[in-house]
């Protein structure tokens, strides 16, 4: 009996072993099999670890979609001086473990140069410190929380932060409508990325002198705004601002109006996606959105993505689509820019992935989203930022976002 | 061998972890109560760790110290423990389906604390938590004792008066009662010690996730965890051991197959089935097993088999 | 708190009361006949509603396997709502003879039923997850005619405005409960669940076929939670799979309010509760959530068996 519990015991970690070993003995889709072989490869792995699955692939699946269209863009344009690039996509999954396992794969089994990714800042501040140690560049396509490029040398990102972006649609509500006073808060208080948001508001209706006349907090799974909506109105507002995700946010923004609210609405970020029109219908209409990506922002690149896109899915690219292309194209422009220097598949894989880093970071790059450059921490220095309002047709069936000037 | 400890370093330490947690999962279950309550544990002495590592024990050095990680250890587990009395002898007085109600609304209480206190950072979190190790495959060093460790106690526990008592308990509370058992006493006591394990396992998990939020350990996370214990087995804490190491390799190995490309296509269309549905496969796995494997699939028969039948 | 608005909030705590409270009937009705609590109710009252917006002839999203999909057919609201209803109800069903009647026949302890409908609940949400998606859907616009958006009961001066959507839901739901209530103490079969409920081998000894009952109660909670989650996507849209799992944990803290399978328990419990919510004031918000269950464990220290519930009696 006891032997046979020792046995059993004993056994488990071998089982274990074994168990993942089977998984690990994959063919990878490159024939490097340990650090120390130069890249001969005939193409150019780039990583990409978005949620693909669980209730953030909502989000994640634009961000596919965007790098894809980098992928085919720029091999028609010949790679990186003739070598071809290739996505290796590792899913994330919506929690922190998932997102680990998907960059370890992607930095030891598939020998990535770097990586795009993750989707949410929570993921980022879980799997980032691993690919800063074992020093590969992190670009962020959508990681807009505070302190994400403080993590490391390595960690960049192509998102502008929510502070840089969230003030411009107060600005505009402003210009719209000078004679705001009162302002009423709501934001999804279980949300990171709405909870940064939301003091970035709160802050700039300070600094412009408005009174905040309440805060509400409320969950994204919540749906029935009542009460909430009651509260506020009674303090009569003339603006409100929410900062959420599109069910609770569209359904935020219908109970309002349904409730009598009459005056302007600003949206954070979470409500910066088509998937709010079906929520709120004809009374989307007018929220206004501050976005980092403009559909018709000018200039050749941008004109190329919009109509890839356009072909493709029927309508205007989202700007999660947009950040993730120009996550690709500042990887492949930095390739470029390095394999000038130094032949990129002459360096040996470590040495390539310092150097990458270094590139990016000084470069300029002329994306969808306009000029972007790095400080030196790996912030984005973007030009360009616009202010959507939402325009839908009477029946409340269609809705765009349209560009104030 | 280097680089398969560099890829799936990560995943052996969270199969250690998981078989942690399908234990701590057990423990009420010795006793025949069904408590979703370990993640909220879980939960809480990650929240333990994440703020003593940031905010109390700063440490010049470039790796966290390991005697100040097993010191944030003993607190979660004793905070855990604490509190799994304040939860459990009320709920533990009435039937069964209250605890399992009142446990439910623990994990949600705690959930909605950790989103309004300053000290948890809301929903962002607390990040940046020092690292006591270079990479992550040396978590073992923690947890592979610590599993190795609560395997020993739990094998003597099942062969003790307590033990028995546990057991008893769930065959029969009113005739262990009428034994002269005090069943809440038990039942308290078997909740509590899995509390404290759960606490000392989220601890462990806060630096190896490098941040702690309030979506760690949720309702969602109870389901995994009851799936492991279910499906492993209920009867014997080797069940719970298997179960979570299995269940937490899962999602990875089918990865694994998904990237391989050794598949004929069709396959790989299974295995990516298997992989976005998983959640749907733990759920026909969890109705399964309780219809047909109310013991689980691994039950102390096992042990039996070296042995010459009688 | 001035009066037009402390009226507002009272009728805004009644229609999300009165959900809550049809929600919950059903978890009391499966309970006081087999003594378990059906954690699957949720996820069929998400189903419920998507059912609905399918027999509407609405078209699904763009991920999961059923991308683009429409019925071929475009009902009535009304219509779709019972139809709809129903197949929630053929679900519940379906979902005791597999998940729930072996359990039963094994006379396993009602413990392992719980965790079953746990894992159907897990099945049905990701399901959907991978059929359609996680995105929001809406009903048509012309759901309800060409009624209002809103009512205003006050004056020009001084509104009161309420959404028609949830007057319409609070007096659909008083007349469920009133109907529920004349069937379970007026009718044969009401009697004979009453029956089942006190005590189910007496009620098999006098020649009452205890499970053709369990069958209708299935039925008759999944089409409530059907119906409880049309009328809420009506409301609010259907806020992706997860969509009735917050009702769901509201719901344990309502029965448990009310007491455990007591039918005006749970229509008291989930007034009550719907009540406190609207009251909490703006700077608590972030704490709404957490009321149900304080309420909750308060009832567990002070009077387990609910305000409306009968000692327990230990069956030996």
């Amino acid at each position: 009996m006891n032997t046979a519990f020792i046995r059993t015991t004993a056994l488990l970690p071998i089982f274990a072993l074994f168990f993942t070993a089977c998984s690990s003995s994959t063919v990878s889709t490159n024939p490097a099999n340990n650090n120390a072989t130069p890249q001969t490869s005939t193409v150019i792995p780039i990583g990409i670890a978005v949620a693909q699955t669980s209730n953030v692939a909502l989000l994640g699946q634009e961000q596919v979609a965007g790098a894809k269209i980098a992928e085919k863009y720029f091999n028609d344009q010949g790679g990186i001086n003739g070598t071809p690039i290739k996505l290796v996509f590792q899913d994330t999954a919506g929690d922190e473990a998932g997102t680990i396992n998907a960059f370890q794969a992607l930095i030891n089994k598939d020998k990535v140069v770097g990586i795009v990714g993750p989707t949410l800042s929570q993921q980022a501040f879980s799997a980032n410190p691993i690919a800063e140690r074992a020093k590969i560049p992190v670009l962020a396509p959508s990681n807009t929380a505070k302190g994400i490029p403080e993590i490391g040398d390595y960690i960049a990102r192509v998102s502008a932060p929510v502070s840089v972006v969230a003030p411009n649609s107060i600005k505009a509500a402003l210009k719209i409508n000078p004679n705001i006073k009162k302002v009423a808060v709501f934001f999804a208080q279980n949300d990171a990325f709405s909870k940064s948001e939301t003091e970035i508001f709160q802050q700039t209706v300070k600094e412009q002198n408005l009174e905040l006349v309440t805060v509400q907090k409320f969950q994204t799974s919540d749906t029935d705004f009542q009460s909430q909506a009651t509260n506020a109105i009674n303090l009569k507002p003339d603006l409100v601002i929410i900062s959420g995700l599109a069910a609770d946010g569209g359904n935020l923004v219908r109970q309002l109006r349904e409730l009598g609210y009459k005056g302007l609405i600003v949206g954070g970020n979470g409500l910066n996606t088509s998937n709010i029109f079906p929520v709120c219908k004809a009374l989307c209409d007018g929220v206004l959105i501050a976005q980092a990506y403009s559909p018709e922002h000018p200039g050749e690149i941008n004109t190329k993505f919009r109509q890839a896109y356009l072909d493709q899915f029927k309508k205007e690219p989202p700007q999660f689509s947009a950040q993730a292309f120009a996550a690709v194209q500042v990887y492949v422009e930095a390739l470029k820019s390095l394999d000038q220097k130094s032949k990129v598949n002459k360096l040996e894989l470590p040495a390539l992935r310092t150097e990458l880093n270094k590139q990016l970071l000084t470069g300029k790059y002329n994306t969808p989203l306009g000029e972007i450059a790095f400080t030196p921490i790996g912030e984005i220095v973007q030009k360009d930022f616009y202010v959507a309002q939402i325009k839908m047709e009477a029946d409340g069936s269609k809705g765009k976002f349209t560009f104030l000037k | 061998m280097a680089e398969f400890f560099s890829t799936y370093g990560s995943l052996i330490v969270s199969m250690v972890l998981g078989a942690l947690l399908g234990l701590s999962l057990y423990l009420p279950l010795m006793t025949g109560q069904l408590s979703l309550a370990s993640p909220g544990f879980y939960a809480l002495g990650g929240y333990i760790a994440a703020i003593l590592s940031t905010k109390v024990f700063t440490s010049s050095s470039n790796l966290f110290p390991l005697h100040l990680l097993l010191l944030e250890m003993l607190i979660a587990g004793l905070v855990s423990g604490i509190l799994g009395l304040l939860v459990g002898i009320p709920a533990l007085r009435l039937r069964g389906i209250y605890l399992a109600i009142a446990t439910i609304a623990f994990v949600e209480v705690l959930r909605v604390l950790s989103l309004n206190l300053e000290i948890t950072g809301g929903a962002v979190g607390i990040f940046g938590i020092p690292q006591p190790f270079q990479t992550q495959i040396e978590y073992l060093w923690i947890a592979l004792p610590l599993l190795l460790i609560s395997m020993i106690l739990f094998y003597r526990l099942e062969r003790v008066r307590v033990g028995r008592a546990f057991t008893a308990i769930r065959e029969d509370e009113l005739a262990a009662g009428a034994m002269g058992i005090n069943p809440t006493y038990y039942k308290v006591l078997a909740f509590t010690l899995g509390a404290i394990l759960a606490g000392i396992v989220g601890a462990i998990s806060a630096h190896f996730l490098n941040t702690w939020n309030a979506r760690q350990g949720t309702f969602d996370a109870s389901i995994i965890y009851l799936t492991f214990v279910l499906i492993g087995g209920s009867r014997t804490f080797l069940g719970s051991v298997v179960g979570g190491m299995v269940f937490t390799a899962l999602p990875e190995v089918l990865r694994g197959i998904a990237d391989s490309g050794l598949f004929p296509s069709w396959l790989g269309w299974l295995a990516q089935f298997l992989r976005d549905g998983r959640l749907i496969i733990f759920g026909l796995l969890i109705v399964i097993g309780t219809i047909f494997f109310p013991q689980g699939l691994v039950t102390p028969d096992i042990f039996k088999m070296g042995k010459v039948k009688k | 708190m001035d009066i037009s608005l402390f009226f507002q909030q009272l009728l805004n705590g009644l229609s999300i009361g009165s959900v809550y409270a049809i929600f919950a009937l059903g978890y009391t009705l499966v309970y006081s006949i087999l003594g378990i609590i059906n954690l699957a109710h949720g996820a069929i009252f998400t189903l419920g509603a998507y059912f609905t917006y399918a027999l509407m002839g609405g078209t699904f999203g763009f991920n999961g396997l059923l991308a683009n999909l429409t019925l071929p057919l475009q009902l009535p609201f009304a219509i779709s709502l019972i139809i709809g209803s129903s197949l929630a109800g053929l679900v519940g069903v379906a979902m005791e003879r597999v998940a729930f009647l072996p359990l039963r026949r094994q006379g396993s302890d009602p413990l392992l039923t719980v965790v079953s409908s746990l894992g159907v609940a897990v099945v049905i949400v990701n399901l959907i997850q991978y059929l359609v998606g996680a995105e929001s859907y809406t009903y048509p616009a012309n759901t309800f005619g060409n009624l209002p958006p809103a009512i205003n009961f006050g004056t020009v001066e001084k509104p009161i405005p309420i959404r028609t959507v949830q007057i319409l839901i609070f007096v659909v739901s008083m007349v469920i409960v009133a109907i529920l209530t004349y069937f379970i103490n007026r009718t044969k079969y009401g009697k004979a669940m009453q029956a089942i409920a006190e005590d189910a081998t007496t009620a098999s000894l006098l020649g009452i076929n205890s499970d053709r009952f369990i069958v209708l109660t299935f039925f008759i909670s999944s089409f409530l939670a059907g119906l409880a989650g049309t009328l809420v996507a009506s409301s609010v849209s259907i806020a992706g799979p997860y969509f009735g799992i917050a009702f769901g944990l509201r719901g344990l803290a309502v029965i448990v309010l009310g007491g455990l399978g007591s039918i005006p328990g749970a229509v008291l419990g989930g007034l009550l509760i719907g009540l406190v919510e609207a009251f909490v004031p703006a700077e608590y918000s972030g704490y709404k959530d957490a009321v149900a269950f304080g309420i909750l464990f308060i009832m567990l220290l002070v009077r387990p068996q609910g305000l409306l519930g009968r000692r327990f009696v230990q069956k030996v």
